[in-house]
């Protein structure tokens, strides 16, 4: 059903963007200051995000892969409900890039998660 | 009205379920209209609701997770640290298994070479049926005590008669069950103590002549290390293995206590290049060992080939195995005096188990207990009239210097332990000996798990083990006043009625 090869590139992938995120986040990046900012979250909230998108790719990328793709699931989420409630699916007149980069991820860990699901701590054996 | 106080688990699951739900829209309207921090909380409980969803409907392999949801999880989270828990916190001194923490505490200071003496009374319950040593109104004077010394092999003139000098010897364990840090720290540990080590049935055993210890090789039923391709004997092997100066004697494993009459299966992915060397088995294949040797198929056959083994090797060769009928032993021991060929040594193993892996209802359902096969084992050879040509080993749980010298009470002459060995060399009783995964390096190959075994240390706690049990070991016999163990007999324990060792068991034979 899933292939351990496409779960690792998805693994890859997903990391590069977390990663990619975070960076953007704590160097101050224009857009995702106005984004948080507009949440009412800057700048504790940009960095905080920031620190569980740079664990969660981490973690991605080590042997607890699939605890990194439920907290990437779970901030992938938040980015959800902040676009639905709060941004709107275009932000900043980036014609959807920034959503478009949120399904990316948001698929590539949903992936990882149901391959590894027998991995994750606790609730693993049950899935 | 219920009298007492009862928790209703299933309305509180309802409630839990149906909470969970309202929670999420709670803190989602919060998100919403108060801080969007708060949606931290709402993702969290949405990933937990879609998982209660799918415990309560979308599976069908836990009922309890379908009937009561995510309230059931909590039992089998704590249910899965239960065994450590229970280890650290909750079990008494005296009972955990297979050894209790005052077993374990006693082998660990004599390891250590620290006094392992109480105060204030035996933590053991009296009250249970219990075997006891008897001592004497007049103790020997510890300096007339003979020193230790059984020979092997002497009632048959043999040159290479082996001395052993020690009444404690570390019991069958290959490279294979244990890794070979372990199995090292054993070997150094028996040269210094001055003990044997049995190599147990992994094949040539490469690990345990590193370090220059006597040796006890063990012949399986797939004669590892000295078997042709068919699993036959190889006699050349067998002889130019007898050679090897410090292999003195030859066991022949004819069953084992943990799984006696069962044969095992090593699958291929296990046969490394080095195990199919050490092991003389092709690469790329299962080795299947049976459940006998391929040669013993009745009495006659069985001691014909103790015989050619004894012949081939030159060697004091004697026979391990696990009682099971005592009839049958007899037969043998009759068809051994008939062909006047008798084994140098035999041991007997009790159906405790031991290190090696085996289904659970061999391990706990099948074969004597040691305290009652001892006895029935020595009867038969007083009666048959060949006691006195052999010499017997015993190994079953003995780790303390009291059961040691129970059983030689019961009959035997030496007694083998092979996890009090393991507990020497810091055994912590994980039971994961058969997945590779030993906290403590010992049963395990894999590197990172053996780098904190250290030969040099563990081997000193081995020779520390030895050299204490061999100290109580005099001192007990001192207070039994004999001046030799060969002359415990079972006067000297006390057999409670009832307990092990039991009248009815012994009619048997």
């Amino acid at each position: 059903m899933t292939h351990p090869m496409l779960t690792r590139a998805a693994q890859g992938i997903a990391a590069v963007l977390l990663l990619m995120a975070a960076a953007m986040k704590f160097m101050g990046d224009p857009g995702s200051i106005e984004i948080f900012a507009r949440l009412g979250m800057d700048p504790a909230g940009r960095y905080l995000i920031a620190v569980v998108e740079m664990t969660a790719a981490m973690l991605l990328l080590s042997p607890f892969a699939a605890l990194g793709s439920v907290i990437a699931t779970a901030v992938m989420c938040g980015a959800i409900i902040a676009h639905v409630t709060e941004l709107g699916l275009v932000v900043n007149n980036d014609s959807g890039r920034l959503i478009g980069m949120l399904v990316v991820v948001l698929v590539c860990v949903a992936y990882v998660l149901v391959s590894r699901r027998k991995e994750i701590p606790f609730v693993g054996e049950t899935l | 009205m219920p009298s007492t106080f009862a928790v209703d688990l299933e309305k509180m699951s309802r409630t839990a379920n149906t909470g969970l739900v309202l929670l999420l829209a709670v803190f989602g309207a919060a998100g919403y209209l108060v801080s969007f921090y708060f949606h931290f909380v709402t993702v969290a409980l949405f990933l937990l609701v879609l998982l209660n969803l799918y415990w309560r409907y979308g599976q069908t392999s836990h009922t309890l997770l379908a009937n009561f949801g995510f309230l059931a999880q909590t039992r089998y989270i704590v249910e899965s640290v239960g065994p450590e828990f229970r280890q650290y916190l909750f079990a008494s001194d005296t009972e955990e298994r297979p050894f209790t923490r005052v077993d374990r505490a006693e082998v660990y200071r004599k390891a250590k070479g620290i006094d392992s003496s109480e105060a204030f009374g035996s933590l053991l319950d009296f009250d249970r049926d219990e075997i006891k040593l008897r001592h004497s109104f007049y103790p020997v004077d510890k300096k007339d005590l003979e020193p230790f010394d059984v020979a092997v092999g002497a009632s048959r003139g043999l040159d290479t008669t082996f001395h052993i000098r020690r009444p404690m010897m570390i019991s069958a364990m290959s490279y294979g069950a244990l890794g070979q840090n372990a199995v090292r720290a054993l070997a150094r540990g028996a040269k210094l103590a001055g003990t044997v080590m049995n190599t147990g049935e992994g094949g040539h055993p490469k690990y345990h002549l590193m370090e220059g210890c006597d040796l006890i090789f063990q012949m399986g039923t797939a004669k590892f290390g000295v078997r042709t391709e068919d699993g036959l004997l190889d006699e050349d092997k067998l002889s130019a293995l007898a050679t090897l100066d410090q292999v003195k004697m030859i066991e022949i494993k004819l069953s084992q206590g943990a799984k006696p009459g069962k044969g095992g299966l090593l699958p291929k992915e296990k046969v490394t290049a080095e195990i199919a060397e050490l092991r003389g088995v092709p690469l790329g294949h299962d080795v299947i060992s049976p459940a006998h040797h391929i040669e013993c198929k009745c009495p006659a056959s069985t001691a014909q080939f103790i015989s050619r083994v004894q012949h081939v090797s030159g060697l004091p060769t004697g026979i391990k195995f696990c009682l099971g009928r005592p009839d049958e032993f007899r037969t043998l021991v009759q068809e051994m005096k008939r062909q006047d060929t008798l084994p140098d040594f035999i041991t007997v193993d009790g159906g405790e188990g031991g290190t090696g892996a085996a289904p659970k209802s061999f391990m706990d359902h099948l074969g004597l207990p040691l305290f009652e096969a001892l006895p029935i084992v020595h009867r038969i050879l007083e009666d048959e009239g060949v006691r006195d040509r052999l010499v017997m080993f015993a190994s079953g749980k003995l780790i303390s210097p009291g059961r040691q010298l129970e059983a030689l009470s019961l009959g035997a002459d030496v007694a083998y332990s092979a996890r009090g060995f393991l507990l020497a060399l810091g055994c912590i009783q994980a039971l994961q000996c058969n997945r590779n995964t030993c906290p403590v390096g010992i049963t395990t190959h894999q590197p990172h798990l053996q780098r904190g075994l250290d030969i040099a240390d563990k081997a000193r706690r081995v020779a520390n083990y030895v050299g204490a049990l061999h100290h109580d070991h005099v001192e007990l016999l001192a207070a039994m006043g004999k001046s030799s163990s060969r002359l415990l007999t079972q006067e000297n324990v006390y057999l409670p009625t009832g307990g092990p060792v039991s009248p009815a068991s012994q009619e048997l034979s």
